[in-house]
């Protein structure tokens, strides 16, 4: 038989039944809609958290540090291994973050800069007016922020002796710590081109205070960039090294101590781990957000299959119900199958049609349930985004741009896996009408 | 001399039913040679239709060798004998069998969709075929909305329309009123009168006015009409004398 002859026939052999078929596919059609509708939302949710986590620009990043100890950890950003700007002792055979390794760093193939870095470790009080701050410092060895990626919402990136540029968020942490219990917290002060003061903080050895007092102008403040730079303050890198030996009352010399921090920037984001794998052979450690969007991503896919099996238990109550209306028909129909194979049709003719009138219960319900879970998802996107936007108003971030997210492959993969799942659910009962003896099922009552 | 084209020897069917052994034909030969018209009359039970199903290759015999045209029915496997119905045979049945869905000219073009015919020849040929037995105004017209008679003429057309050289036809004539079998009948005399061989499973007398070939079954076995009239004709003597 010819394949347009037999979807003809399949065709015309689900028309008949419309109503069996309808009902039969309205089961496919839940269960394909649960799967597009729930994986939809789980896609929607991983996009949703690493445009809330990351800043893109911070996937092209990679922290290295010296690999203190035997074993590897993971440590977030600005969290240095500790000791080596700080000029304690150092272990030999850690391999530092001299000047050279850094030149080392910049000459891998796919890196645009490997800039050092340093917290200040000191004690230091931040304040604007009667405000207090609390923010992490950093030193960073270029003269401008624009060499991480980062970007000025207002004022410059570019850093001098006497300027401060402040993440994003910085401001919101400026409290007065004079407040009483019910007074109105008032708003966040505008920092951009204001002085802040820091006050340093040691004992000397008879245990009196010493206070060292910087002024600063907030020459910029950074774009929400949704990383730990929102909430970060940032210095040249010889400044915050002369607090530290302020504090310490050592000098540090890095060419022995090493950098405590070197950010790598990678010219594409699709080579930070092939460069992080260079770096770690080096003999540092090296750490990306790509490995905490990848982890997130791992948890996001295993959550899609959760859901999507989930929605496939519904499926497989259809496929329950695809399978008994082939049992039912091919009882109805024993005759007719009869006087196929006596004019002729072959086993396989006869397994063809019955096969394809299951597919085609599948693939109707399959393409009713990819366009109402298409749907559904735009609608819950419409109502999810606008409420998610409102929270993120209220408690600051990023606002999600989509909660439920469906993509061209998710209706294309379910329109064929409900097709297949039609089809396997068909196959007994098909295998049952082929290998009917003519004359049993010409004399079938 | 030609060989026959139908040749069968030692044929058996059995098979249980509810514990019972039934012998439906118990040690059959015969031979049917081509261009004739061949009535097998035999009471009910007698193993007729069996006989039938098991030349048109619509069955498996339990015992025996079924030759159709050179070809041993008994040794093909299940598509052979497919392909072998497609080709070489033609069946008609008490039931009609028609598709109830579907319309006269959609059933007469039936067998054609499994022979790979294209729609456009299928269409013109069973509009032929229906015209030849008088249905060309009842093409489109569901079975349901046809008389008994007329939807056995659908059928006949569909048994010819991929130009078998056999027709077999079991009990044509038993759901139809008189007027109708005989119209029906008519048609498969003019058929073997076109050429074709024709083989009639029948109880109905008046069929044998047709034949140029008689078959009489009793109790599986093939008997001679002398034995067959004896036999159906008995009891009912001894039933009038006793």
């Amino acid at each position: 038989m010819k394949f347009s002859d037999l979807i003809r026939l399949v065709i015309n052999n689900l028309n008949r039944r419309k109503a069996r078929v309808g009902l039969t596919a309205i089961g496919v059609v839940i269960g394909t809609g649960a799967v597009v509708i729930l994986v939809s939302l789980a896609i929607g949710l991983q996009m949703n958290a690493n445009e809330q986590l990351y800043g893109i620009g911070d996937l092209s990043q990679i922290y290295v540090m010296p690999a203190y100890g035997g074993e590897m950890f993971i440590a977030g950003p600005g969290m240095g291994g500790g000791g080596g700007g700080g000029g304690g002792e150092v272990d030999q055979d850690i391999k530092l973050l001299t000047n050279d390794a850094v030149q080392e760093l910049r000459s891998i193939p796919g890196v645009t800069a490997a800039i050092p870095r340093d917290y200040m470790y000191a004690m230091t009080f931040i304040t604007y007016r009667k405000l207090q701050g609390y923010s992490g410092v950093y030193g960073v060895g270029t003269n401008d922020l624009a060499d991480f990626g980062y970007e000025a919402q207002q004022g410059t990136t570019a850093l001098t002796r006497s300027t401060v540029v402040i993440g994003y968020m910085v401001a919101q942490n400026f409290m007065d710590p004079n407040l009483r219990p019910g007074q109105e917290i008032p708003p966040p002060p505008d920092l951009y081109d204001q002085q802040i003061q820091m006050t340093l903080l040691k004992y000397d050895d008879q245990g009196n205070e010493i206070r060292k007092n910087y002024s600063l102008r907030v020459a910029g403040i950074l774009a929400e960039s949704g990383s730990e730079a929102d909430f970060s303050m940032y210095l040249p890198l010889e400044l915050v090294k002369s607090m530290n030996e302020w504090s310490s009352g050592t000098r540090i010399n890095y060419n022995k101590t090493g950098y405590n921090e070197v950010i790598v920037r990678v010219e594409n984001a699709d080579k930070t781990l092939e460069v992080r794998d260079q770096i770690i052979a080096m003999g540092f450690q090296a750490n990306t957000m790509l490995d905490f969007v990848q982890g997130i991503n791992n948890f996001y896919s295993i959550l899609q299959v959760v859901l999507g099996g989930v929605g496939a238990i519904a499926l497989l109550v259809a496929a329950i119900g695809i399978a008994n209306t082939m049992a039912m028909s091919i009882l109805e129909r024993t005759r007719e199958i009869g006087l196929m194979k006596a004019v002729g049709a072959t086993n396989r003719d006869v397994l063809s049609l019955f096969l394809g009138e299951a597919a085609g219960i599948g693939f109707i319900g399959g393409l009713g349930g990819a366009l109402v879970g298409w749907l559904l998802g735009q609608m819950l996107n419409v109502v999810a985004v606008v409420y998610l936007a409102q929270q993120a108003a209220s408690q600051g971030g990023i606002p999600p741009s989509v909660a439920v997210y469906t993509p061209l492959w998710l209706p294309i993969f379910v329109l064929a896996f409900s097709t297949f799942i039609g089809m396997l659910s068909g196959l007994y009962p098909a295998l049952r009408a082929a290998n009917m003896i003519p004359v049993m099922a010409l004399k079938y009552e | 001399m030609t060989s026959p084209l139908i040749q069968v020897s030692g044929l058996k069917r059995h098979y249980e039913m509810g514990g019972t052994l039934v012998r439906a034909l118990d040690g059959v030969d015969l031979e049917i040679a081509a261009h004739t018209f061949t009535v097998v009359m035999g009471p009910s039970g007698s193993g007729k239709s069996s006989l039938l199903y098991l030349l048109g290759g619509l069955d498996r015999p339990t015992a025996g060798e079924i030759t159709v045209n050179g070809e041993r029915l008994d040794q093909m496997d299940e598509n052979a004998l497919a392909l072998f119905r497609r080709k070489t045979m033609g069946f008609i049945f008490q039931s009609f069998n028609l598709v109830a869905s579907m319309s006269a000219l959609e059933n007469v073009a039936f067998p054609m969709q499994f022979a790979g015919v294209p729609p456009s020849q299928r269409n013109e040929k069973s509009k032929t075929l229906l015209g030849q037995v008088g249905l060309a105004d009842r093409s489109h017209h569901k079975p349901s909305e046809l008389s008994g008679g007329q939807q056995q003429r659908v059928a006949v057309a569909r048994a010819l329309v991929n130009d078998p050289m056999l027709i077999f036809a079991d009990e044509p004539t038993g759901n139809l009123d008189s007027q109708s079998g005989v119209t029906v009948m008519q048609m498969l005399s003019d058929l073997h009168k076109s050429g074709r061989t024709v083989l009639v499973v029948t109880h109905d007398p008046r069929m044998t006015r047709f034949a140029t070939n008689k078959i009489f079954l009793l109790d599986g076995k093939v008997v001679s009409e002398a034995e067959y009239q004896s036999a159906t004709l008995e009891p009912l003597l001894g039933n009038v004398g006793g």
